[in-house]
């Protein structure tokens, strides 16, 4: 056997691990979720064929528009908040000052914290009656006389009170995003900009903002796709109520699958999140491609 | 700016005021979880525990031992029965077999990927694999197709192959789920070492396998602690495959039994000192890789999420 001939057959080997995991984990089940998406899976016997029909009783699912309009509310709201967040504190963390390793690394710990962990502790700050977050909210006059806040009472303040979490949780990922993209702009600019007696504002503005927007592109297209995967904040925090008012498109799904044994309309479910976020995703890396 | 202006005044109010912002939920369940129950639950909350206690730990860490003995003395003696009750009623959940149990994942997980990861990176840069480009396009396919949108066939698939309900399951899915970013950080690693190091390493008659561990892997650390870090981060934070995947009490992850605390609980307090003693458990593990390697878990993290 020739030398060549040898490290090929290595390679093959070698890689093979990974070829295999690649095939049983996620290309079948990406083919099998188109397949059963088009069959209806009684308890007992064999899949039978029935085209759309599992589309079809989805869309015409009250509580998947419920979803999906929640899913879609949510992403709108937490994005800007998300990125308000990300944008200031990367803004901070990109001065020329001591300190800013410090601030860096700390604004980025709630990162690594799980989805799980920061929803059960925002949990206890959310707590009736004696949450620290709800003693500020009342010592601050809100919930009035009878001081009985309750944030999960409506599906709005729950929502926000999750965005909270959020934008607490997830902007340090954010941060990091723009601050590369910071760093990447040459000093020339600013000392143009300072050079034409701009102020800090207006070099922000003029300068910074348009130079960093392939980075402010790829973080908000991150929040979406982030937002429209949520299911641990709501499922924790919430549990999709008050009356179903906060239940996301994977909760739904999940739902759908595991409470009610509908496979076939949950992959269909699957389908269509997986098309929303391949869209995403797609527009992602091109603009990953085009700017860096 | 040199000199010092009211604007760095400004600058470091800030900065503090967003550090004590972004620290206080962290403490604020730290101190909570040592606090006496009287304390925990007021409604003049105090902003350092005046009084600590273990107590909470010591219920979910030593749930099993616990409600056997209380089982057992319920039992026996009737008479003292109001006593004993006050002193062990338990609520909700142990987390030491979860925890064991999340680090066996977590643990298998770190050690498959790098294996399957390395290997993979291996062949598809340095080797003259066939179909050397066409492989690393499919080993990175996954990153279109975020996995949370096949957990239905997913636990098909799991189910017929009969690992629902087990370690190995999950520990599969998820170094699955590691290998666009771990093949990809392996390559970007064995890319940069120069070729020439592992010809003269082959003129000494080493194998491929001697040459990966002795000459290549310890110019790759950095790569490869990126994608330990990651691995851990994935498994260890991981809910939804846990939750769908995983049925049984005894095979219960650390998130999911933290969520069993979360819901049940007769008594209030205890029901709150126990989750956030497990916040601060499941929490622990974690930190401590930040501490210690927070350059790689800030690559590996936004990496994952940047998807290069």
């Amino acid at each position: 056997m020739s030398r060549l001939r040898k490290e090929q057959l290595v390679g093959l080997l070698m890689v093979s691990p990974a070829l295999i995991l690649l095939a049983v984990f996620f290309l079948y089940p990406l083919v099998n979720s188109f397949y059963m998406s088009f069959h209806k899976w009684p308890l007992f016997g064999k899949p039978k064929w029935v085209g759309l029909d599992n589309y079809i009783f989805m869309f015409q699912d009250e509580r998947f528009w419920e979803s999906l309009k929640f899913t879609f509310v949510y992403t709108l709201t937490v994005t800007p908040m998300l990125f308000i967040v990300a944008l200031g504190t990367a803004l901070l963390c990109n001065a020329k000052a001591w300190g800013t390793t410090f601030f860096r690394s700390i604004y980025f710990l709630p990162v690594v914290m799980s989805f799980a962990t920061a929803s059960y502790v925002w949990l206890w700050l959310y707590s009736e009656m004696y949450g620290v977050i709800i003693y500020a909210l009342e010592f601050f006059g809100f919930g009035g006389e009878k001081k009985n806040l309750n944030v999960w009472k409506t599906g709005t303040s729950s929502m926000w009170a999750v965005n909270a979490m959020v934008t607490w949780k997830f902007s340090g990922i954010q941060m990091i995003i723009l601050i590369a993209g910071l760093q990447a702009i040459r000093d020339d600019y600013y000392e143009a900009s300072k050079l034409m007696g701009a102020s800090r504002w207006q070099t922000i503005w003029n300068v910074t903002l348009p130079l960093l927007r392939p980075s402010i592109a790829l973080a908000l297209i991150l929040s979406i796709a982030g937002s429209i995967q949520a299911y641990e904040q709501f499922v924790i925090m919430t549990r999709g109520g008050p009356s179903n008012s906060t239940k996301t498109l994977v909760m739904h799904t999940v739902d759908m699958g595991f409470d009610y044994f509908k496979l076939g309309p949950a992959a269909s479910l699957g389908v269509i999140i997986m098309i929303i976020l391949f869209v995403l995703t797609v527009i992602q890396l091109r603009l990953f491609r085009k700017n860096y | 700016m040199r000199r010092y202006s009211s604007d760095w005044y400004w600058y470091y109010a800030i900065n503090y005021t967003l550090v004590i912002i972004i620290i206080f939920p962290i403490y604020w369940t730290l101190i909570s979880s040592f606090k006496k129950p009287s304390e925990l639950i007021t409604s003049e909350p105090t902003f350092y525990p005046h009084d600590l206690t273990l107590q909470y730990y010591d219920q979910i860490w030593n749930f099993d031992r616990l409600k056997r003995l209380q089982d057992t003395e319920t039992e026996d003696s009737d008479s003292a029965g109001v006593e004993i009750e006050s002193k062990f009623r338990l609520d909700g959940e142990g987390v030491k077999r979860p925890f064991i149990n999340s680090a066996i994942v977590s643990a298998g997980t770190i050690i498959l990927t790098i294996i399957v990861c390395t290997f993979g990176g291996y062949a598809l840069t340095v080797l003259k694999t066939p179909l050397k480009n066409f492989f690393f396009l499919l080993v990175i396919l996954p990153i279109l197709i975020p996995g949370i949108s096949l957990i239905i066939p997913l636990y098909k698939l799991l189910k017929d192959l009969g690992l629902t309900n087990s370690h190995l399951g999950l520990i599969l899915i998820h170094t699955c789920g590691m290998l666009p970013l771990g093949v990809f950080m392996m390559r970007n690693a064995f890319n940069s070492i120069p070729s020439s190091l592992r010809e003269v390493a082959m003129l000494e008659g080493s194998s491929e396998l001697k040459i990966i561990t002795s000459v290549m892997l310890p110019l790759a650390i950095p790569g490869l602690l990126t994608v330990m870090v990651f691995a851990m981060y994935v498994s260890w934070n991981d809910y939804i495959y846990a939750f769908i995947f995983i049925n049984s009490p005894e095979n219960t992850m650390l998130n999911i039994s933290l969520m069993k605390i979360a819901l049940g609980g007769s008594q209030f307090e205890m029901k709150w000192g126990s989750l956030t003693a497990g916040s601060i458990v499941s929490f622990l593990p974690i930190i401590i890789f930040y501490t210690f390697l927070q350059q790689y878990f800030v690559r590996g993290v936004t990496g994952s999420a940047v998807k290069e």
